[in-house]
């Protein structure tokens, strides 16, 4: 592997991709071609996971989100290593004659490397277009120089659920953000489908007007630690009865034949007896994941969207800016988590 | 109590659909199948429906409430758009599907309705909100709502809201009179008229386009667009539907109600708000903007045509004449075309030139915007291709937005061509654009009604259409004047060449 990447020669090569498409097309074999960006969208991955996984979540995203993808795939080595290859990924959307293109390029760093690396991408970017960095390891978060990468980024992604501490990392995504730091957490994303749930059922004025009731909020969960999107939840929650001027207590439960990590059952309990009474309780299996709805007597299943990269991924990036009501909650979850660990 | 819901997320949340029962009256004929209640079963699909919604299915066949959500299963099955059939969300979505056989001129049945929707509201938790959706004859519009206010069932508990179908009437006398008889039982604010051109994704996105980007504007005005085209081109003819047609028209059909509403979306002076009635006030000030053609420049202005027999792709196709159900010696119009002036300062000047018709060579609904030609030619004549720049805002089949610039071509010398600079909705954004009905149906249901046709709107397009429509009415057209598969008569192309104009080809 070479130790030296030039961005001129990758900007050159992408420019002769283009070409070489466009005369693809004056030959007759696709009838013309349209360039598509919205943003540069980076990808940081360790070099052990498959690259197709990361590629085909990329392929997934490209209609709505059209970008220049990067792809950097770091190895744990103490030797500095930078390579680099450019490719194109075109399709023809159904009905159409013209194929839309997008760039990739993918580059392989070695964590000697990564102090070179951030010279090597700014200039890789896409010029006055959003820059958002998805990084898909805990590892490489960790590392010492992960910061000057994250810096070139408007926004920063990662999956708090993928990290083996969940009051730990908090923590350190709530400093990054108090740095001022734009991220967003899938974990977070994870758990929107629920909280719009929640949220549908207070649009009945007849439920708005018993929010004040809520006594309790219980959260249960697979595993014996509440894992980040339990946090994240109450905190939303707690913020959001507080802010109707209701005061209940949160109280965790663990559900031990639940997997680690997962949303079991969602309760929120009005104090007297035959008070109001929600509960949210989650089934399926992530290609197919439900919710199954109790206001009461009346009961209700919905089916959520997939629960896999694309889906979260588009979600976040819908949304380059700031998430006030995210941010909102992670402040609330690190001092949830912290006061659960003491 | 909270006067807001604490848990609104609007960056990550789709709009809410408030708890609310939805009575369609029609509930066993095709829109009702083919679109209605497809377009429910979807936002239920995207989970946009509450925990307490229902549908109230009326009409005149007897019928049980399992029969009927039989009978939707398999029509949503069937008509559904881009977009599986999941049984889990149906199954769940027909538990609040119910029945009831009831004739419009039957007094007694709105009081059954009323019971009805009474031990649904009790049920289903739907907090005394419904939406009446009359998906029935024009002609039953009013008795319909008659027969509701009668009933006492147009006020209650939550809010009443009446959706109406197109036509709005036949004339400018018959349309006052409906709203006249709609406004003795529902206020103006509740009565909804829809109009399933406005709830395109496109017809929205020149909203977007037009006041969202600081760049077009600017040149939004007479002294740099030379004329707007906009054509809505069907390639199918009457379709055994031609009792019906004959008795519209594509002048009727098409531009008192879709067209001058696209019309108006174009040129309409921007909102200061994106509320319901500041849109549609200025959509009703650019109505009423426009200038009414008097009798003697009627035909000089507009053209009326009619398709005959012609051969397309090998296969004879019928003139409109020999259709079912169509009188041989029909004066009806298939094609119609008109030029508009609008007098304002903005447009004062610039034509607008509208046609509409079937057995046209393809199916197309666009908008072309042509901009004047830069004033000085700097780089002289040299046989180039000089057209203007053009604007087109596609609004089907295919979405999107082009733009039509010169440019200088590859090799030595200065010479130019145009080419084109595209936005396709589709591929741009591959996530599933929702259907007209779904967002007319969420809109309605929300109360917004910024995509719904107020009463002054209707009037003002009556006033526009309506002389043109009399002095038809008087004179005896030479029909057929088009071939089927055609652009139209020869008349049309005439009007425009009168004016140094001449049509695109879409």
């Amino acid at each position: 592997m070479s130790t030296t990447i030039q961005p001129e020669r990758i900007l050159r090569e992408l420019a002769e991709l283009w070409v070489s498409l466009g005369k693809d097309s004056e030959h007759g074999q696709a009838s013309g071609v349209l360039r598509a960006c919205a943003m540069t969208l980076i990808t940081l991955a360790e070099e052990t996971e498959d690259p197709t996984d990361v590629w085909s979540t990329m392929a997934a995203l490209m209609p709505e989100h059209p970008s220049r993808a990067m792809v950097i795939r770091v190895r744990e080595s103490a030797a500095r290593e930078l390579a680099s290859r450019v490719f194109s990924q075109c399709w023809m959307p159904f009905g159409h004659r013209r194929q839309i293109c997008c760039e990739q390029i993918e580059i392989s760093a070695s964590d000697a490397s990564l102090p070179d690396l951030a010279a090597v991408v700014l200039p890789l970017t896409v010029p006055d277009l959003p820059v958002i960095l998805w990084c898909r390891s805990a590892r490489v978060f960790g590392l010492p120089d992960f910061s000057q990468i994250a810096k070139i980024a408007q926004k920063l992604l990662l999956d708090s659920a993928s990290f083996p501490n969940s009051a730990e990392v908090l923590v350190k995504i709530g400093r990054r953000s108090r740095a001022g730091q734009v991220l967003g957490d899938l974990a977070w994303t994870r758990i929107t489908r629920i909280r719009e749930l929640i949220s549908q059922i207070f649009e009945s004025r007849k439920y708005l007007a018993r929010l004040n009731e809520i006594a309790e909020v219980k959260i249960s969960f697979g595993g014996s630690v509440p894992p980040t999107a339990a946090y994240y939840l109450a905190a939303w929650l707690l913020d959001c009865l507080e802010s109707a001027g209701a005061h209940p207590r949160l109280s965790w439960e663990s559900a031990p034949g639940d997997p680690p990590g997962q949303l079991s059952r969602i309760e929120l309990t009005g104090a007297a007896e035959d008070g109001l009474h929600i509960a949210i309780c989650a089934s399926g299996d992530r290609e197919r994941p439900c919710g199954d709805v109790q206001i009461d007597s009346l009961a209700s299943h919905t089916v959520f969207p997939p629960d896999n990269d694309y889906v979260l991924l588009r979600e976040e990036l819908s949304i380059p800016g700031r998430d006030p009501v995210y941010e909102k909650s992670l402040t609330r979850a690190v001092a949830l988590a912290a006061a659960e660990n003491q | 109590m909270p006067l807001e819901n604490p848990f609104q997320d609007p960056l990550r949340f789709e709009r809410r659909i408030p708890e609310c029962a939805v009575v369609i009256y029609g509930a066993n004929g095709d829109l009702t199948k083919r679109k209605l209640l497809p377009a429910l079963y979807r936002l239920a699909y995207e989970r946009r429906l509450s925990t307490g919604f229902a549908v109230l299915g009326i009409s005149r066949t007897p019928m049980s409430d399992d029969q009927f959500r039989e009978k939707m299963r398999e029509s949503v099955a069937q008509f559904l758009e881009d977009s599986p059939f999941d049984e889990d969300v149906w199954a769940g979505f027909a538990q609040g599907l119910y029945y009831m056989a009831g004739d419009i001129a039957d007094a007694a049945s709105f009081s059954n309705l009323a019971v009805r929707l009474k031990e649904i509201e009790d049920g289903r938790h739907t907090a005394g909100n419904v939406l009446f959706y009359l998906s029935t004859q024009p002609s039953q519009y009013a008795v319909a709502a008659k027969g509701i206010g009668a009933a006492g069932l147009a006020t209650g508990n939550g809010w009443r809201r009446i959706v109406i179908e197109k036509p709005f009437g036949h004339d400018l006398a018959s349309a006052r009179e409906l709203s006249e008889r709609l406004h003795e039982v529902f206020r103006e604010s509740d009565v909804y008229r829809i109009d399933h051109y406005l709830g395109k994704e496109t017809v929205q996105n020149i909203l977007a386009f037009r006041f969202g980007n600081g760049i077009f504007e600017p040149l939004w005005d007479r002294k740099y667009v030379n004329s707007v085209q906009i054509t809505a081109a069907e390639s199918i003819g009457v379709e055994g539907r031609g009792g019906y047609y004959q008795e519209a028209g594509a002048l009727r059909d098409m531009i008192q109600n879709h067209l001058l509403q696209i019309m108006a979306t174009i040129a309409m002076e921007p909102s200061a708000t994106f509320q319901p009635n500041s849109v549609r006030d200025e959509r009703s000030k650019l109505l009423r903007s426009i200038r009414v053609m008097k009798a003697d420049d009627v035909l000089a202005n507009s053209v009326s045509g009619q398709y005959g027999p012609a051969r397309i792709g090998g296969a004879d196709v019928a003139g409109f004449r020999q259709e079912k159900g169509v009188d041989a010696q029909s004066q009806t119009d298939t094609y119609a075309a008109a030029t508009f002036f609008v007098d304002n300062w903005r447009w004062a000047g610039v034509p607008f030139f509208i046609r509409t018709g079937k057995r046209l060579p393809k199916r197309v609904t666009e908008i072309a915007i042509q901009f004047n030609s830069a004033p000085h030619a700097v780089f002289g004549d040299n046989g180039d291709d000089t057209t203007p720049n053009l604007l087109i805002l596609r609004i089907q089949p295919e979405e999107g937005i082009s733009l039509r610039f010169l440019s200088k071509r590859p090799g030595a010398g200065m010479k130019l061509r145009p080419v084109s600079m595209d936005f396709n909705y589709g591929s741009s954004f591959g996530e599933r654009s929702p259907t007209a009905y779904e967002t007319l149906l969420l809109d309605a249901m929300i109360g917004d009604a910024t995509l719904y046709t107020r009463q002054d709107m209707v009037e003002a397009s009556w006033g526009v259409v309506e002389p043109i429509m009399n002095v038809w009415q008087n004179h005896k057209f030479e029909f057929p004047n088009y071939d089927a598969g055609t652009w139209g008569p020869k008349a049309a192309d005439e009007m425009l060449a009168r004016r140094g104009h001449a049509w695109r080809t879409p």
